[in-house]
């Protein structure tokens, strides 16, 4: 009864009102709807024309003749389209419900289903050939399918990977990772080997395999990570109230802290109980090291004797409220982390005043708390 | 054919003339910064190295013009039948492949052999910590045994020209406090970027006392073009004398005078961000400038031995006047030394750019400096904004400046 043309158009129809209907119930704006509601009404003018003039085919108008001929008896084949697109259908209210990402999954799954359906329904009437017509669909929707497919795929066996490897213990990972990856080296190597292997049990494998991880990460993410300390470390560096002699936390991890080794301004070694320091270009150990005037200049200490230190970077005091009857004098001071025997830390020193402006107080110098035997080097800033 | 070769002969001419320009900038007399006239060791073995390869390439362009001419002009088209075509001949494709790989290996060697040279530091008998912000360099000198005899016993930090030692072994320890820049002195070594947070090392040595130009070859903003570069080497007793110079200690202004009105007005204005070493308020506590308050790069050039230099605002305009700025340029390197320690003397100065600058900084170099265009950057000028100045102020400071040597 419906010409090819119009059941493509009628479907476009139904689409549009659907896809009306879906936004302005989820979105509502004036524009969109219009939009959609053109698009309704365009579609089905079209429908209503290609069913007027039968897609122009002046056989077809023949409508006996269509209807009596085999093409028109061949029975359409079965589809879970329908299916899915009224599960998606019923979605959308749940959706709106519970929440926009089971809308949008909705509405995802009844395009989907829509332009299955259109397509597989358009390919039918193809020819009176069903084999032909099977065809002619998989050469239109594969191109889409089979990437899309492939993807959602590759995309779920990641996510559960992902979800098992946070909900295996922290020992567990590479035992059961291990495992898989042997398991699928050792079936690769059957397979490759026994070249007369039933596809069947290929298939079959590949589908317990592919089951079982993802059954495995949904049970994982209901489940939920395992518990993961954090332990606390310094940032930057620190600063004048934990620049003592004394540790804290942050010192027991400061192996998790940056160590840049290259392009130093200098670096500053404990050795033999004493503190020197390494400056690029200049030959010999240094009790003075000369650093720009406000820039950031890294400094590597690196700790060769036994006990934890940290060096300490003393760099005069910065001025609140300067000149007024309220000012404060706060210790400019950095630090690195206590650094263990064999260790190196790094710290940032950026002094914002030269040397001059110590002249009335103590001068810059590097420095470590509890071990005044080691000396200081001196900081001079231009 | 005609249209080909009326084609032809009317772009002759512009060829010609580009070509012909193109060869005359050969020419110049005044081109200080011409790598192929090195005036140092370092840039010597870059001239050294650069040379061969370029005789290897001009001998091969010529074999390869003079072949391909000969193949269009002998078998140009002339009627004839399409000769016989053939593919491939082994014997000359090896040779193809293997004579430029020889001439690769031949390059290689000395180029890794100089390279590996360029980077020593363990003959370094001197070293200046180079650091660059938009748009100019300062050179601070490290409390070190070398550099001259006795060693510097305080740092030094001056801005635009970089006092070296004629015929030393000088590394320069360069970083950034902004965005990347590029040191390159031309005549004395290759060119090495400042980037911020870390320190690169670069030699420079200079044969004979002279100034040598340089030019930062990293786009940086607005005023790229206008940080230049000075490196002045001085004979090792001027090495000294400008040490001495830079160390002695702060004269205040004679009482009364208009360099000591500008003192007062200098620290008003000014010292905000340029430091003056050893000036004291009037409770004697030293006036510490703080550039990291008020500029993006967090410095501004210290002005503690202005008329010590001939340069200002990087390197980019003159204190001097242009006989004088002729007289040092052409002055021989024997009396090169003392003549540049000379400063900028009363009849050499020139205030004419010095007072533009005061006037308004960012009409003479463009500059990020307007004060409602600042939110970026945490309302910090990067530059010297307009102050806006009285033209009693402008010369207030400039005959306070101009006791600075």
């Amino acid at each position: 009864m419906f010409t090819t043309g119009s059941k493509l158009f009628l479907g476009g129809s139904v689409l549009a009102f659907a896809g009306t209907l879906i936004y302005s119930g989820i979105h509502g704006g004036p524009l969109g709807t219009i939009g959609l509601v053109t698009a309704t009404i365009v579609f089905a003018f079209l429908t209503g024309i290609n069913f007027w003039v039968r897609d122009s085919n002046v056989s077809s108008m023949d409508t006996a003749g269509i209807e009596s001929s085999p093409a028109a008896h061949a029975a359409p084949g079965r589809s879970m389209w329908p299916m899915i697109g009224g599960l998606g259908l019923a979605l959308i209210p749940v959706g709106l419900v519970v929440g926009r990402a089971i809308t949008w999954l909705a509405v995802i799954v009844m395009i989907i289903a829509t332009v299955e359906w259109m397509v597989q329904g358009w390919s039918e009437g193809a020819s009176s050939d069903p084999v032909y017509n099977a065809g002619v669909r998989k050469r239109i929707l594969h191109p889409l399918e089979l990437p899309i497919l492939g993807a959602v795929g590759l995309g779920l066996i990641i996510f559960s990977f992902s979800r098992i490897m946070l909900r295996l213990p922290k020992a567990g990972g590479p035992v059961v990772f291990g495992g898989i990856g042997a398991a699928v080296l050792l079936f690769g190597a059957l397979f490759a080997t026994k070249r007369n292997i039933a596809r069947s049990l290929v298939v079959t494998l590949c589908t317990v395999g592919a089951v079982g991880i993802v059954g495995a990460g949904v049970a994982s993410a209901v489940a939920g990570p395992r518990h993961v300390t954090k332990h606390e470390i310094a940032e930057k560096t620190l600063t004048v109230d934990n620049c003592t002699a004394d540790h804290t936390e942050a010192d027991d991890h400061s192996s998790r802290a940056i160590a840049g080794k290259s392009n130093l301004a200098a670096t500053i070694v404990l050795e033999n109980g004493k503190l020197h320091a390494d400056v690029i270009g200049v030959n010999g150990a240094q009790q003075t090291i000369t650093i720009p005037r406000s820039n950031d200049s890294y400094i590597r200490f690196q700790n060769k004797d036994s006990g934890k230190v940290r060096l300490v970077a003393n760099l005069g005091y910065d001025l609140i409220n300067p000149g007024a009857s309220n000012e404060v004098k706060v210790p400019d001071v950095v630090c690195t982390q206590a650094v263990t025997k064999g260790g190196a830390q790094f710290l940032i020193v950026n002094p914002p005043r030269p040397s001059s402006a110590t002249k009335f107080g103590a001068p810059y110098s590097f420095t470590i708390p509890g071990l005044d035997s080691a000396g200081s080097i001196a900081i001079e800033v231009p | 054919m005609t249209t080909v070769r009326s084609r032809a002969r009317k772009l002759a001419l512009p060829a010609a003339v580009i070509g012909g320009l193109a060869l005359l900038t050969g020419c110049a007399d005044h081109a200080p910064q011409n790598t192929w006239a090195p005036a140092g060791e370092n840039a010597r073995d870059i001239d050294n190295l650069q040379r061969t390869p370029f005789a290897i390439a001009g001998v091969v362009l010529v074999i390869v013009i003079a072949v391909v001419g000969y193949c269009i002009f002998k078998f140009r088209d002339k009627g004839q039948a399409m000769p016989k075509q053939s593919h491939g001949k082994p014997a000359l494709e090896i040779a193809l492949t293997i004579v430029p790989a020889l001439i690769l290996v031949g390059i290689g060697i000395p180029t890794i052999g100089t390279v590996m040279k360029l980077a020593k530091t363990s003959d370094t008998q001197c070293v200046i910590n180079v650091t660059g912000q938009q748009w100019w360099w300062e050179y601070d000198y490290p409390v070190q045994s070398g550099c001259m005899p006795g060693g510097i016993k305080e740092p030094i930090v001056t801005s635009g020209e970089m006092i070296i030692p004629a015929g030393q072994h000088v590394l320069l320890r360069i970083s950034s406090r902004d965005v990347i820049h590029s040191f390159w002195i031309p005549r004395l070594n290759g060119k090495r970027d400042a980037v911020p947070g870390r320190v690169q090392t670069l030699r420079m040595q200079a044969d004979q006392p002279g100034i040598y130009d340089g030019q930062c070859t990293e786009f940086c903003g607005l005023s790229h073009a206008y940080m230049r570069m000075e490196a002045v080497s001085l004979d090792s007793a001027g090495f000294a004398t400008w040490v001495g110079n830079q160390l002695a200690a702060y004269t205040a202004p004679a009482a009364g005078s208009a360099a000591a009105t500008g003192e007062t007005t200098f620290i008003s204005q000014c010292s905000r961000c340029h430091q003056v070493n050893g000036v004291v308020d009037s409770s004697g506590n030293p006036i510490i400038a703080r550039p990291d308050l008020n500029v993006y790069s967090g410095a501004a050039p210290n002005l503690s031995h202005l008329m010590s230099r001939t340069t200002f605002a990087g390197a980019s305009f003159d204190l001097l006047t242009p006989d004088c700025r002729k007289n040092l340029r052409d002055a021989s390197a024997a009396d090169f030394s003392a003549l540049y320690l000379k400063g900028v003397t009363p009849e050499c100065l020139d205030t004419v750019q010095l007072k533009q600058w005061l006037r308004n900084a960012p009409a003479k170099k463009p500059m990020y400096a307007d004060p409602t265009k600042l939110g970026p950057t945490d309302n910090k000028t990067r530059g010297m904004p307009n102050l806006h100045l009285t033209e009693d102020q402008i010369s207030q400071i400039v005959a306070y400046l101009t006791v600075r040597h």
